[in-house]
């Protein structure tokens, strides 16, 4: 979760720097170094991003195909909201846990705004979904895709006989087996929090299609939300040897009014010896009781949700 | 030597008897890097979840044969004592009736499949109950200094021929081996030997030392069968979750 100004966002820098110089008199935050050689900025890193994979030829594993493994963050994200946080959201003054004005990893459409149908409208973005329901991940659920690609360390693993493509995150013990070996889709009635993926290569590019959501995540802490109809495919491409270009097309007919995109990177962990620990959340979670009985409900009964 | 017609029936007649029965079972799947390929979806056929050693059928549960070796689990008078209090409690006091990961090595006979992957350096497992993973450093790594406590343990492996061998520690206590009581410390330290026998069945031993609970090391062992549907999948279990549902539906 990072402070980002950048000459793409030069209206939205300005319109802030007088609320900002205003809260935090302090010296100003150094311009934030660009990621992959691109804008540090999710729409300006998309459009340099793909121009530079053209040109990028990424290592190989042993069998032949572009090699992603290996340990990786989540960077021109946070966790707030895929739309970004302006300067007027008013969590920005929060004294529990203050959000960080950013741009939208929304990259189409381009105002940055998930285009949701009207009824969908008052439940996600900060509405019915943030203030009367339980946070699927803190409920200690699976974060969801893509939400568990903003936060905390991952892990790529291309295993022997390339039949599988194996993503670990750290947050909350979470996989996803991507399924390469062109086997057909599971049955509708079959639902997987995580969905079910059947990747492929297109010339460099991981190509991850995934359906059969159970519907019970969000796409940040807003309460931005899919259901159980969605259809999410995903894109990695290596642009340099420790960056790579996420990307996220959307698709849910009974949630929005046409497909839509987002956009972040993930940046290679060096660390040395680096590896994905235990994250036991249900085991260790106290805090549960006391949020049912403020109030709080799980979320698993709005219509958006199939089950 | 002249290749005449006795001859050649002499050579072939000493080439069948020289040829050993086991060389005629099909090779063991390798991986690239000449291991035996443990890769694939996997699960047990055995009644171990609900209680390790025999027993007869209870409502609700299957008869079954023990999985410890030699039937005893030698336990300290004291623990005995403790196992058989939890066997009387055992349908709250079991922690995996909260939704919790029901720990290593139970975690293997659950009877829910798991699938393995293997890279080189690392080995992993991932079950269809509870969203397990267990990540198996065989990259020559040692455990990390301690003192830790995780509900999977930490796996460093080595092949020892074609026979995985897997070192576990740092546990929690707060797991049971099964469903009838039997319970460790955090002292638990497990070694781990995984072993094809063919293509399609691995036999899985488990050598399980805790001073503070046994006196002395004993073993577990029992087959992993591979799912051989096509197309077969390890889907989804999430028991937290699903409690957690029954229970908001119970109180609306």
């Amino acid at each position: 979760m990072l402070l980002r100004h950048s000459g793409f966002a030069l209206a939205l820098a300005i319109a802030l720097g007088a609320h900002l110089a205003a809260q935090n008199a302090a010296a100003p935050r150094p311009a934030p170094p660009p990621v992959g050689g691109c804008p540090p900025v999710p729409a300006a890193f998309h459009t340099c991003a793909l121009e530079k994979a053209k040109t990028f030829t990424p290592p190989r594993t042993r069998s032949g195909k572009p090699d992603l493994q290996g340990f990786w963050r989540g960077r021109l994200s946070q966790s707030f909201s895929v739309e970004g946080v302006r300067g007027n959201e008013p969590l920005v003054g929060s004294d529990v846990m203050p959000w960080e004005i950013a741009p939208p990893m929304v990259v189409d459409p381009p105002d940055g705004r998930i285009p949701y149908q009207p009824w969908a409208v008052p439940i996600g973005r900060i509405g019915v979904n943030y203030s009367q329901y339980l946070d699927p991940r803190t409920a200690c659920g699976s974060g969801g895709v893509p939400r568990l690609a903003l936060q905390d360390a991952n892990q790529i693993l291309q295993p022997d006989g390339d039949a599988f493509i194996v993503w670990l995150h750290e947050d909350h013990h979470v996989q996803r087996m991507i399924a390469m070996d062109g086997r057909p889709a599971l049955g509708t009635a079959i639902k997987v929090t995580n969905g079910d993926s059947r990747g492929r290569w297109d010339g460099n590019t991981l190509v991850i299609d995934s359906n059969n959501f159970s519907g019970y995540n969000w796409f940040d802490d807003s309460g931005n939300f899919y259901t159980d109809n969605v259809h999410i495919v995903e894109r990695l491409t290596m642009i340099d040897r420790d960056t790579i270009h996420y990307e996220v097309r959307v698709e849910d007919p009974k949630v929005y009014t046409r497909p839509w995109t987002l956009v972040w990177a993930q940046v290679r962990e060096k660390e040395q010896g680096f590896e994905l620990l235990e994250e036991a959340c249900r085991e260790g979670q106290r805090d549960l009781g006391e949020l049912m009985r403020d109030g709080i409900k799980f979320y698993f009964d709005p219509p958006w949700r199939g089950r | 030597m002249r290749q005449g017609p006795t001859n050649v029936l002499l050579a072939v007649l000493l080439s069948l008897a020289a040829t050993p029965a086991a060389a005629q079972a099909p090779a063991l799947s390798r991986t690239s890097d000449g291991k035996p390929n443990l890769q694939g979806v996997w699960q047990v056929l055995n009644t171990a979840a609900w209680d390790i050693q025999d027993h007869a059928a209870r409502l609700g549960v299957p008869a079954g044969q023990s999985v410890v070796v030699g039937n005893e689990i030698p336990y300290t008078p004291a623990a005995l004592a403790k196992k058989r209090q939890n066997f009387e409690n055992r349908a709250t006091a079991d922690p995996e009736t909260k939704g919790y990961l029901p720990g290593v090595p139970r975690i293997m006979y659950m009877p829910y499949p798991f699938q393995i992957f293997q890279t080189p350096g690392q080995i992993v497992m991932v079950f269809e109950y509870d969203r397990g993973i267990r990540n198996i450093y065989t990259n020559g790594t040692q455990h990390p200094r301690g003192p830790l406590n995780w509900w999977l343990g930490d796996s460093r492996g080595r092949w020892e021929g074609d026979t995985l061998v897997v070192d576990v520690t740092y546990f929690t206590d707060e797991t049971w081996l099964d469903r009838a009581g039997n319970f460790h410390s955090d002292a638990l330290h497990l070694v781990e030997r995984f072993t094809p026998s063919g293509p399609d069945h691995i036999t899985y031993e488990v050598t399980v030392e805790d001073s503070n609970v046994f006196t002395r090391p004993w073993q577990m062992r029992m087959v992993l069968y591979r799912r051989k549907e096509p197309n077969v999948r390890v889907l989804e279990y999430d028991p937290g979750r699903l409690l957690d549902e029954a229970g908001a539906q119970r109180d609306k």
